[in-house]
């Protein structure tokens, strides 16, 4: 068997607060093929982020070891391209110079760096829009922007985290295409966190459903659409109705345990 | 008639920008416009414009126009005594006659030179402190109670220590202002760092930033809008705490001058000495808003 691109292994993370500990995730163990695109779903609290944040290198696991390529993740490096919910744009620097960003700390030469910003603003479509400045574009503009951010110094793996949830509806199935779209075509390894079922059966290759605090993984489900694209409105089929089902029975139990806890335990800290 | 449609389409923008920023940006932009219409198309605009302009100028200055018909009229009929307060024209006049001579421009410069100085260095001072204690927790725990301390303690009171330590030549006044410069911008620094989005640090630390790339690219673009600000409240009490400083002990100088005609019985060239230190208050503060806007373009326009 080949290895890996991602190896999450028996991974768990404390936070040790003033007055308590909070257990978000333990005992993940999870392997991502190269060029697979799993989506982590769970409830909210559920430590869903904090995974993201390890496989980032944001931050340590308190027991465990997680794998890039077979190595040990020892921070953040740019094998590996982070997308946020709130896209986390600069605000001061155009749409163009915030994909260029990420290209600095590859000692390319500046005419070099805006080529390439260029290519991949136009990979999201957004190629009329280079010297706008974040706060003249909408949301789901501004999340393309921070895509093809994280594209552009080309890592390996794509980490989302739950960039489409501040979306409306409209704008985050387009998005969703899209992601597929830009998916196909650069085949990065993608590693998407949510909330939303239907999002996780429309995008994920597989779909790791995760527990409530502390996060551990329930299960593992393998989606199997066809093109998604070829059938229209693949949101509507049977098939994609009893994925849907599946994945909302493995997590029923665990939202309405994550919303008790979070009843009993108001006073501790979100680590969602 | 289509030609007039796209044309009253476009006007109220122009006015809008004239608004929001200096009217001579605005100005070459509908001068532009105008000059491809007939000259019966261009009449009615230009005069809706020139009364827009016309309505905000006297919006903005009716205040200040009644203020001053007050100071001259005031004296003038005996609602005050004219021997203390003399007619703004006087005062205007008393101006006049101290820029002919050339005393107000050295006075003037002396003042300049000392707030320029001790602003400058207090900028040194409180930026890259700004930044330091705003980004270490440790740091800002042990020097917080110090600096509220400091802070707390009125710049003028300390006045006499500086004159009985540093003299009373240059030093001691260019050291009280760098001491009244340097908490404002030193507490407006550390606030702006505090507020950075903790996001784009984030953002910026899985793209792999260093600590000395992260304050640069992130945490001091960021910090900018908030340290100007600070940096304009610095330089009013520059001035403030300088003025006070001549008026205590100084052979030149706005302060003196000010002071000195009182002493001298000289009112005129009081008030005259007045004016001229919130003429270039208004100045230098109108200046310093350019600047900011300059510096945060990238802002959304927050009216």
């Amino acid at each position: 068997m080949t290895t890996p691109k991602l190896s999450i292994e028996r991974v768990g993370k404390v936070f040790e607060g003033r007055s308590s500990r909070v257990a978000a995730l333990d005992e993940v163990t999870l392997d991502v093929a190269a060029g697979q695109f799993l989506v982590v779903v769970g409830p909210s609290g559920c430590g869903k982020s904090t995974l993201l944040d390890l496989l980032a290198g944001l931050t340590t696991p308190t027991s465990g070891r997680l794998l890039v390529d077979g190595a040990p993740i020892t921070g953040p490096g740019l094998d590996r391209g982070v997308v946020f919910q709130q896209y986390a744009l600069l605000p001061w620097r155009t749409a163009l110079r915030n994909v260029e960003f990420g290209l600095e700390g590859k000692g390319l030469t500046r005419r070099a760096r805006t080529d390439t910003a260029r290519q991949y603003l136009d990979l999201v479509g957004l190629s009329g829009f280079a010297d706008r400045y974040p706060h003249e574009l909408s949301g789901g503009m501004r999340q393309r922007v921070a895509i093809a951010r994280a594209l552009a110094f080309d890592p390996d793996v794509l980490l989302m985290d739950e960039p489409f949830a501040a979306l409306d509806a409209q704008t985050r199935e387009t998005l969703q295409d899209e992601l597929l779209r830009i998916w196909e075509t650069t085949r990065k390894t993608v590693v998407f966190i949510t909330h939303g079922i239907d999002e996780a059966v429309y995008l994920g290759q597989r779909v790791a459903v995760l527990t409530s605090r502390p996060g551990r993984i329930k299960a593992v489900v393998d989606i199997d659409l066809g093109d998604r694209r070829q059938t229209e409105d693949v949101r509507s089929t049977p098939l994609f109705a009893e994925y849907r089902h599946q994945i909302w029975s493995e997590l029923h139990g665990e939202v309405a345990r994550a919303q008790r806890s979070e009843l009993s335990a108001r006073e501790v800290v979100s680590v969602g | 008639m289509a030609d007039t449609e796209v044309f009253s389409a476009q006007l109220p923008s122009t006015i809008d920008r004239s608004a929001i920023h200096s009217p001579d940006d605005a100005a070459p932009v509908a001068a532009r416009t105008m000059a491809r219409r007939t000259p019966g198309d261009r009449i009615r605009p230009l005069v809706r414009h020139l009364l827009h302009a016309a309505a905000t100028v006297s919006r903005k200055s009716i205040a200040v126009v009644a203020f001053l018909v007050l100071w001259e009229i005031a004296p003038r009929v005996g609602l005050v005594d004219s021997t203390f307060l003399v007619p703004f024209s006087t005062a205007v006049h008393a101006l006049w006659d101290l820029a002919r001579s050339g005393q107000l421009w050295d006075d003037t410069r002396v003042s300049l030179t000392r707030s320029v100085i001790g602003f400058g260095i207090a900028v040194g001072i409180g930026v890259p402190l700004g930044l330091v204690i705003g980004w270490y927790r440790t740091v800002a725990d042990i020097l917080n109670p110090l600096l509220e301390l400091f802070r707390n303690t009125a710049a003028l009171a300390l006045l006499p220590v500086f004159i009985l330590i540093l003299g009373i030549g240059e030093t001691s006044k260019i050291s009280i202002v760098v001491y009244a410069c340097t908490f404002p911008i030193l507490l407006n620094t550390i606030t702006a760092v505090r507020g950075v989005d903790p996001t784009l640090v984030k953002a910026a630390r899985s793209l792999g930033l260093s600590t000395p790339r992260l304050f640069r690219q992130v945490v001091l673009p960021s910090s900018v809008p908030t340290i100007l600000t600070g940096i304009r409240m610095a330089a009013a009490s520059s001035i403030l705490v300088l003025i006070a400083a001549e008026m205590v002990g100084a052979k030149d100088g706005l302060g003196y001058l000010i002071n000195a005609a009182q002493q001298n019985f000289e009112i005129e060239q009081m008030y005259a000495g007045i004016i001229a230190i919130s003429l270039i208050g208004t100045i230098v503060n109108a200046l310093l808003v350019r600047l900011e806007r300059r510096l945060t373009r990238w802002r959304p326009a927050s009216r």
